[in-house]
């Protein structure tokens, strides 16, 4: 026989819920605190995971999976043992990018870079820390920079050694306060001591981590090359036009890249590394995905202890009730009604808890966002997420305090004084 | 005697029965004591009877009305309401005698201490399956009928203790049930009050209900046309007075 309880009937169990939870303002908030705790995780850590996803995933797009790096050492690198062991490979040089471009028909450009770090000066103002690189002109295809006010360097200016330099919004920010870009075009700012003429400003990159990504000045390959030659190799940057080419891109270089470092067949070494995001990507989700378990976890586990006291407290609510339970069920009362009024109760203080716990879980992942500079994606579904999570546990502890509610003999209940 | 022909018209026939207990035995275990509160009453009460039960305190008066309202279960005996065994009813079906039915004034009044008068006397209504605005007007209805029109909003703790047995007649009055079980229904009342009750009583009687009526007063119990005196469970006396 199918149970449709009456409006009246629902809307009265709810009335009574509310009474209920009202009366008892120190015991609903205990019982509420376990579900809030387990809601909160769960909701702070999918906003704020989704929220990093999406930080990550537009950062290594400026790249997309299209390009791959060759260089001496790795771009991860976990012990010193290795450190020690990769620095004894041989540099990778230009004639190694030439090479790369002439040999590898699954590549479509090719760019070098040589990285490093500098004190950047403008007069008195000064921005340290800088990430200094010079590119070649590649690179700014491949890495997908663009100039907001200025204009490139051209081929023939790179290759005569002209000091020019594309810098970040950071260092127009730091060194030439409340200037807009167009205003530093042609100004003679010094890195470590040599002076280079600003020809553009890039685009910002924005943060990623709370890391800014705007603090750096390109510099022309070759005059990049003079500032930091001697001390370090080279990497040399590949595209291909298809990520469906990627993995044979590789393949060819690294065939290509043996060939010139005369390595064995045998040899495990390739002499050189190769380098994509997926390798960060991999970090990445392998630390999310880590963060992911813990936090379902403790999220299990304060719902599993929540819906214990939530099924506690509902024993202790039916007990003190008996007497009013003999008497709804004097007047007309089925088992199914007094079963739906318990359970209503049930589920409305844990979806209660849910809902404070949906807010507080947004609140959470808003500081974060707010502290780590990453985009608050608020995601409706993790709210419905919190919510049914909650309305199940209602279920579930609800359930037998409001059959053995459901159970007490009229007569029996009343007598209870 | 299958039939109790209490004033020989005949009509005592057994499906002209609306109660019929036969039998019926209430026993509590007390530690090693069996402790009978109901010992073999049989009797038959017909559709628009007037009845009062009287009896010494502890005679086992409430315990006879708890069954009669299908509150409570017999130890021993059967029960027919209707034509229907009682045993035999599923809970749903107990549940709508009890909704339906029966109005129960109880002895000591049982209200629910947090809700008003009006949400008290609306209880039956909702588990009946009323709309809001039909309940509200039925259950203002029957509180005016107990002189409790202005006490609407009051809660227990809010009213006198003829005000609450008033309140619970109301309730017990409000889904108009064929048959009224009150217990002691006077006992905490004035003569006026009292006076106004039973000719409530006796208008609901005049229009085709069945009441019966627990009774120490003999006042009250005059009022009706047949009574019962109980003595240790057992039926000592069953007379009709008019
Ligand atoms: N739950 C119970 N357990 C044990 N004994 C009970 C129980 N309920 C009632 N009794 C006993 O049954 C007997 C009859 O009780 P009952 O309440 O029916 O008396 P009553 O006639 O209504 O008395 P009063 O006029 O005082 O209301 C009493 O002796 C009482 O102690
Ligand atoms: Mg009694």
């Amino acid at each position: 026989m199918a149970f449709v309880p009456s409006f009246s009937i629902v809307y009265e169990s709810f009335r009574l819920a509310v009474g209920s939870l009202r009366s008892n303002k120190l015991r609903t908030m205990l019982t509420l605190l376990g579900i809030i705790v387990g809601v909160t995780a769960v909701i702070a850590v999918v906003t704020i995971i989704n929220g990093l996803d999406s930080t990550v995933a537009d950062a290594f797009s400026a790249q997309g999976s299209t390009a791959f790096s060759v260089s001496k050492r790795p771009l991860v690198i976990t012990s010193r043992e290795d450190f020690i062991r990769f620095n004894k490979r041989k540099d990778v040089t230009e004639q190694d990018a030439e090479a790369l471009g002439r040999l590898c028909d699954t590549c479509w450009r090719v760019g070098t870079s040589i990285n490093g770090t500098g004190l950047v000066k403008y007069g008195e103002n000064r921005a340290e820390n800088a990430s200094v690189r010079g590119l070649s002109l590649e690179m700014f295809d491949i890495e997908n920079v663009s100039l907001q006010a200025g204009r490139l360097w051209t081929d023939q200016e790179g290759r005569s050694g002209r000091p020019l330099c594309v810098v970040g919004t950071d260092i127009v920010d730091n060194l030439f306060e409340g200037r807009s870009p167009y205003s530093v075009i042609g100004q003679e700012i010094r890195i470590d001591g040599i002076p280079f003429t600003i020809s553009a400003v890039a685009e910002p990159f924005g943060k990623v981590l709370g890391f800014s990504r705007d603090n750096f000045v390109y510099v022309p390959f070759e005059a990049g090359q003079r500032m930091f030659g001697s001390r370090d190799s080279i990497v040399i940057h590949v595209q291909v036009r298809d990520s469906a080419l990627f993995e044979t891109a590789k393949d060819d270089v690294r065939s290509i890249m043996r060939n010139r470092r005369k390595k064995e067949f045998s040899d495990k070494d390739d002499g050189f590394s190769i380098d994509s995001q997926d390798a960060f990507i991999g970090i990445y989700q392998n630390a999310t995905s880590g963060i992911y378990f813990a936090t379902i976890g403790v999220a299990v586990i304060s719902l599993v202890v929540g819906g214990i006291v939530v099924m506690n407290i509902m024993l202790v609510s039916v007990t003190e009730r008996t007497k009013e339970i003999g008497l709804r069920k004097a007047v007309g009362a089925k088992q199914s009604d007094i079963l739906l009024q318990f359970m209503i109760e049930s589920v409305t203080v844990t979806m209660v808890g849910g809902a404070i716990g949906v807010f507080t879980g947004y609140g959470l992942a808003y500081l974060l966002s707010f502290v780590l500079g990453f985009p608050l994606l608020i995601s409706p579904s993790s709210a419905f997420l919190g919510v049914t999570v909650s309305f199940v546990v209602g279920m579930i502890s609800g359930s037998y305090p409001a059959w053995s509610a459901s159970r007490l003999s009229p007569i029996d209940a009343m007598r209870n004084e | 005697m299958e039939n109790i022909d209490t004033n020989g018209n005949g009509l005592s026939h057994p499906y002209n029965s609306l109660i019929k207990m036969r039998g019926i035995w209430k026993t509590y275990q007390m530690g090693n004591e069996q402790l009978h509160a109901l010992r073999d009453v049989s009797f038959d009460v017909r559709r628009g009877e007037y009845l009062a039960i009287i009896g010494p305190s502890g005679s086992g008066k409430s315990t006879l009305m708890n069954l009669i309202g299908c509150l409570d279960t017999p130890t021993k005996g059967e029960y027919w309401i209707n034509g229907e065994q009682v045993a035999k009813m599923t809970d749903d079906e107990l549940a709508r005698i009890r909704n339906k039915e029966i109005g129960f004034v109880f002895q000591t009044f049982n209200l629910l201490a947090r809700a008003t008068a009006l949400h008290n006397v609306e209880l039956p209504l909702i588990y009946a399956g009323i709309g809001s605005s039909e309940r509200h007007e039925k259950a203002v209805d029957a509180l005016k009928s107990v002189e409790l029109g202005d006490r609407v909003t009051h809660r227990p703790n809010e009213l006198s203790g003829g005000q609450r047995q008033r309140v619970a007649i109301a309730r017990a009055l409000v889904n108009h049930p064929s048959i009224l079980l009150a217990d002691e229904p006077t006992g905490a009342l004035d003569t006026h009050t009292s006076a106004e009750i039973m000719n409530l009583f006796e208008k609901l009687h005049e229009e085709g209900n069945t009441i019966i009526v627990v009774t120490h007063e003999t006042e009250v119990a005059e009022r009706a046309h047949r009574i019962i005196s109980i003595r240790d469970g057992e039926i000592e006396k069953d007379e009709k007075t008019r």
